[in-house]
Parts: C-alpha cells; sequence; structure tokens
C-alpha cells in the first residue's frame, strides 16, 4: 500500500484529501449540528435553571463600536472568556459577585468574534457596566492617569471622537450583560 | 530493490545533478522579496517589542499604534518572508527531484509579480485598520481573493512539474510539498472566506481550525520538504529512511486537522470537542518524532560537518527547536497545563521557536544554501554568515526562554485571584524588556543575512564559481 502510493500521484492526492476532510469535517461542521447553543442566543426567564436574561441583537452603534474595536486591534491583549477556571470567575467578577463561566449561546451575534489568544490587558467578558462612561474616556486618553503601571497605548483619537467614543463604549458597556449576574443590579452607565 | 530506488532519489543521489538545465528565475524573484520583508517587518517586529516596555512610543499616531502593527508584524512574517521564501525554495527544489525544468517559468514569475502586490496591499490595509479581526486572517477579502489566485498559479506550476518527471518515485518532499499545495487551499478558504458565514462560538471553532492548521499544514508540510531535501543535500549523507518519512508524512496528514479546538480548552467550546482536540494533539508526537529521528540518524557519523556548514548549523537547530516546539504543543493541551500557560505570554514563546526557530531556520538555511548556486557564484561570506546563525540562536533562546519563565510565572499569578491584575502586568515588565533586546539582537541576524545574500547577487558577475 504505501509502496504503491509512492509512485501514484492520484493515489497519493487522493488519500491525501480523504485524511484532511475525515478531521476537517468532524470537528467543524458536525459540533454546531450535535451542540446547539453555538446558533442559539441565550434566553432564560426561570430563576429555577440558573441566571436569568436575553442576548439580544446588537444595536448600530453597538455594531459600530465592535467594529471600533476589531479596527484598534483591541482583541490582541484582551480576552472576551470567563473560563472554567476558579481565578477567571473572580477575575471577571466584581465587587465580592463571581462572574458566570461564558457559554456558547452569549456569543451568538458575534462577527468577528473577539474571543482572543492573548492577555496582555485583563479579560473583558464581563467588563460592561464596570465603569461609566467618564472613566472610559479618561482611560483612552492616557490609561496610565487611571491605572498606574499599565502598558495599553493611548488612544486620544478616539477619546476625542464623540461618534466613536460613544459607540464603542456602547458596545463595551453591553459585554457580558446578557445573563444578569449582578444581584444588586448595580451597573454603571 | 527498494533499497536501490530510496538512494537514486535521494538529494545526496547522483542523478538529480545531472543534464537539465535550471534557469531558477521564479525562485531567484522569490527569495530576493522574501529576505527584503524579512528585514523590513523585522523593523516592526522589534518596535512592537518596544511598545511592550516603552507604551507611549508612537502612541499618538493611529496607523502606528501597537493594534495596527502588530496583523502587520504577524502577516508580513507570515506570508511576506516565510512563505514566500518556502515558495521560492520549492521552486528550486521540485524541478530538481523530478529531473526536469520548472513547467512555466513565465507563470512563476507571474506569481511572484503577484505575491508582492498582496504583501504591499495587506502593508497599506492593515496600517489602515482594515482587518477582519480574525487572527492571521486580518487581510481584506480582496487581498484573500489574490492569494487564492496566487496559490492556484503555484500549485498548478509545481503539479504539472511533478506529473511530467522523469523519476517515478516521488521523494518525500514531493510528497510533503503536493500535501501543502492541497491542504492549503482549503485551509484557507475556511479561515479566510467560510468564517465570513458565521458567528460566534462556530467562527471561533473555524478560526482555529485555520490558525492551527497554517502552522500544522502548511509551514510544517513546506518548511519539513525543505529540510527532507536540505539536510541529506548540505551533509551530503543519503536520508536514514525512506520508510520512516512516510509514517512521519501519513500520521501528519491524518492527526493535525483535528486539533483546533485545543485553542479553546477551558472556553466556551463543547467539553467533547476539547477532549478530542487534546487526544490528537497528544497523538501530533507521532509524526514529530518520526520525522525528528530521521533526521537525527541521518546525521549519524556526520556531525562533525556542522561546524564549517552554515546551512546544517540551521537546519540542525531548526530540527532540534521542532522537536521542543512540538513537545510544548501536545503539552500545552492538557488541561492542566493549559490552565497555567495558555493566555500568557508562553505562548508567544511557543509560537515564535515554531515560526522563527524551526521553519525560519530551515529557510534560511535553504536560503544559504541555494544562493551561491542559483546566482552561479560563491557566497559573499561565510564568516558573516556564521555570524548571523549566533545572532538568530542568541537572540532566538534569549526571546523563547525569558517568555516561557515570565508566561509561567503570570500564568500562576493569575491563578491567585488575591493578586490584583495590574501587579501581574508590572510583574512581567522585565520580562519585556529582555523580550525588546532579545529582538534586537535577532535583528541583528536578519541584517547580517540580508547583507550577505544582497552582496552575494550584486558581486555575482565578478565572483564566478
Amino acid at each position: 500500500m504505501l509502496n504503491k502510493i509512492d509512485k501514484d500521484a492520484k493515489l497519493f492526492v487522493g488519500g491525501a484529501l480523504l485524511l484532511f476532510f475525515l478531521g476537517g469535517s468532524l470537528t467543524t461542521i458536525v459540533p454546531p449540528l450535535v451542540d446547539k447553543s453555538w446558533g442559539k442566543p441565550f434566553e432564560n426567564s426561570d430563576p429555577a435553571k440558573g441566571l436569568t436574561g436575553k442576548l439580544l441583537p446588537y444595536t448600530a452603534q453597538e455594531k459600530k463600536g465592535l467594529a471600533i474595536y476589531t479596527r484598534e486591534g483591541c482583541w490582541y491583549c484582551h480576552t472576551q472568556q470567563t473560563r472554567t477556571l476558579l481565578a477567571d470567575t473572580k477575575r471577571s467578577g466584581w465587587r465580592g459577585v463571581d462572574a458566570p463561566v461564558s457559554t456558547p449561546d452569549e456569543f451568538v451575534y458575534d462577527q468577528p468574534h473577539m474571543f482572543g489568544t492573548k492577555r496582555t490587558g485583563p479579560d473583558l467578558s464581563h467588563v460592561g457596566g464596570k465603569y461609566d462612561a467618564q472613566w472610559h474616556r479618561t482611560h483612552f486618553r492616557n490609561p496610565r492617569d487611571l491605572v498606574p503601571g499599565s502598558i495599553m497605548p493611548p488612544f486620544p483619537w478616539i477619546a476625542d471622537n464623540e461618534e466613536e467614543f460613544n459607540a464603542l463604549v456602547a458596545y463595551l458597556q453591553r459585554l457580558g450583560r446578557a445573563k444578569n449576574w449582578r444581584p444588586d443590579n448595580d451597573y454603571e452607565k | 530493490m527498494e533499497e536501490q530506488q530510496v538512494i537514486e532519489s535521494t538529494p545526496s543521489g547522483v542523478r538529480t545533478a545531472t543534464t537539465t538545465v535550471h534557469t531558477d528565475a521564479t525562485c531567484k524573484w522569490f527569495l530576493i522579496s522574501s529576505v527584503s520583508y524579512f528585514f523590513i517587518v523585522g523593523i516592526i517586529a522589534v518596535t512592537i517589542a518596544a511598545k511592550f516596555v516603552w507604551p507611549e512610543l508612537l502612541g499618538t499616531v493611529s496607523i502606528l499604534t501597537y493594534g495596527r502593527l502588530r496583523p502587520l508584524h504577524v502577516n508580513g512574517m507570515l506570508f511576506g518572508w516565510l512563505l514566500a521564501c518556502d515558495m521560492g525554495l520549492t521552486y528550486y527544489i521540485i524541478p530538481r527531484l523530478c529531473g526536469v525544468k520548472l513547467w512555466s517559468e513565465k507563470l512563476g514569475l507571474a506569481t511572484a509579480a503577484l505575491w508582492n502586490v498582496i504583501i504591499l496591499g495587506a502593508v497599506v490595509e492593515l496600517l489602515a485598520g482594515h482587518t477582519q479581526g480574525l487572527e492571521y486572517a486580518e487581510l481584506p477579502t480582496w487581498l484573500d481573493v489574490l492569494v487564492v489566485i496566487a496559490w492556484v498559479m503555484f500549485g498548478t506550476n509545481i503539479i504539472m512539474t511533478v506529473a511530467n518527471r522523469k523519476y517515478e518515485q516521488m521523494y518525500v518532499s514531493i510528497w510533503y510539498t503536493m500535501g501543502t499545495i492541497l491542504w492549503t487551499a482549503f485551509v484557507y478558504i475556511t479561515g479566510n472566506f467560510a468564517t465570513m458565514f458565521t458567528t460566534g462560538v462556530n467562527q471561533a471553532n473555524l478560526n482555529w481550525m485555520y490558525v492551527h492548521n497554517a502552522v500544522g499544514l502548511i509551514f510544517t508540510p513546506v518548511g519539513l520538504a525543505i529540510a527532507y531535501y536540505f539536510i541529506p543535500r548540505a551533509s551530503n549523507a543519503p536520508l536514514h529512511s525512506h520508510k520512516l518519512s512516510m509514517i512521519g508524512f501519513w500520521s501528519l496528514a491524518f492527526v493535525y486537522v483535528w486539533t483546533g479546538a485545543h485553542h479553546m480548552l477551558h472556553g466556551p467550546i463543547s467539553q467533547w470537542l476539547q477532549t478530542i482536540a487534546i487526544a490528537f494533539s497528544v497523538m501530533l508526537l507521532i509524526p514529530v518524532w518520526s520525522v525528528v529521528y530521521n533526521f537525527f540518524a541521518t546525521m549519524k557519523g556526520q556531525w562533525y560537518q556542522v561546524r564549517d556548514n552554515v546551512s546544517l548549523k540551521f537546519l540542525m537547530s531548526g530540527v532540534v527547536f521542532y522537536l521542543l516546539t512540538c513537545f510544548q504543543g501536545p503539552m500545552h493541551s492538557l488541561r492542566t497545563v493549559n490552565a497555567i500557560v495558555s493566555k500568557t505570554d508562553w505562548i508567544p514563546g511557543h509560537a515564535h521557536m515554531a515560526l522563527l526557530g524551526c521553519f525560519s531556520f530551515f529557510a534560511i538555511a535553504g536560503t544559504y544554501h541555494v544562493l551561491p548556486r542559483i546566482f552561479n557564484t560563491k557566497l559573499y561570506s561565510d564568516t558573516l554568515a556564521n555570524w548571523s546563525y549566533w545572532f538568530f540562536m542568541i537572540g532566538g533562546l534569549g526571546f523563547f526562554v525569558t517568555l516561557w519563565l515570565g508566561g509561567f510565572w503570570q500564568g500562576w499569578q493569575w491563578n491567585n485571584p488575591s493578586i490584583p491584575f495590574i501587579d501581574t502586568v508590572i510583574a512581567l515588565k522585565p520580562i519585556w524588556l529582555v523580550r525588546f533586546f532579545s529582538g534586537i539582537i535577532m535583528f541583528c541576524g536578519i541584517t547580517a543575512f540580508l547583507y550577505n545574500f544582497m552582496a552575494t547577487i550584486l558581486n555575482a558577475k565578478e565572483n564566478k564559481a
């Protein structure tokens, strides 16, 4: 078999593609068919079943915010996933409340997805409502004014552009808000 | 009988060096442009490393901010330098292994021209912030389309050359090259076009399948094709085992494509898919170790040659880095290890060992080897080439080792939620400073490499070999 495939280019091409499509289709096409939560937006109104809430589609302004977030490459340094690690739920938490673990149904409208691979700055999966707009404006002008030791670049061209700034903040404020995870409902605006 | 064929089709065999005259015009242009991009993108690489130490640096100009330069660094190194250099070397290797001329030099030159259009287009678009927002797939759609066209032109040329080959048996480098051509087509389409029709986790899954296989099914097979050709060639020793190379190839073909989800371990993606990705990631040890054993066994009794042969220095160091990076990979995919190293600075240390330490070393080795041959001259300076090796080696090790230590430490700190996040950033500052200086040393390596390369070409007329 190995000897034959060694001399026959057509057999070789067939074999190489067969193995590729076997693994490729089983790991990319099949999973969303098996696991429906990949495509169904989060919705729960029964407190007995866990946190309540509903994932809404992006508004035009939030969508613009996501586009700015993408354009500036925020996602190279900030992940958006609270993983199944105790430390992640604590770090994404706020005022003594642990954040819930991120689930696929919270990200159904994300295009492009912003899960990220590198965490140079903190994870932003539950940043929505933690800081108010004024905090964000100061922070974008110069992050070190609010967080000494930060290495985030300044973004004055966003802080000084009312439309872009509002869109970006609108996007940030909705992150992690599909599930009502803060019992006191103490979200900043 | 089989033994006989193996020897004949090995690059060190006598037959490949005979009558066919190769013009190598396509190879020349791909190498010249790729080595130039290596230098230019190297400047960007050092700049973004500096931004970790001095965050205000160039910070108020939007097109020079970290988020714009990083995709330019990644795409520039991947496609402008490494893939282009690998393609150039493929245009050199395949006609020689087949005993015929390249199917079409004209088509090859057109491919080289188109490739340069793509890279220059990418520079403008990425600096302007026109990105698809997906890792390794940042290029806007019109450039993606051009990449596919260029790839079809490249593939057609190589496959037609193979189809017209004089020797029936295909040496393992031909397999890896053809595998690269076929898989890349589908991997690239999945990562750059299929993602347009999906969202959220579904899109992320396709994205990671692409990212992982950009390394596993593009840079790995073409890099191994190069190593399989140049290790026996540069050491003038026949490949240890053809059969083992086949086991390596077919296990790679089977295993690699399943592993994409290991980029989202512990993340919001189905647990069963994470487990599959982990199982197949561990299985990667099979193709890797069979390849590495084959290379080491080929070098048995030949190691003394490494001292005076720069190509072999790069090649064998690349093999060691390949072994290490592909040991790290399966280990990272174990849930417990992943909980510490994932998302930390360890990961760029790992990724740079694969793409710089291993595959760029192979490409540099191949370039040093073919350069005097295609220009019918001798290398401008062996001493300078040796210097470039030590710059890359010392700078590279400084980079990798510092980031592993720093990343591991960072991961432990993250797992202790009583440490405020900003303290874990401040803790890493010395690490980033060392990384910056390591980058400077590597950049000296790039500069020495470029200078030697260009000087060889410019002096080719006087220094006839």
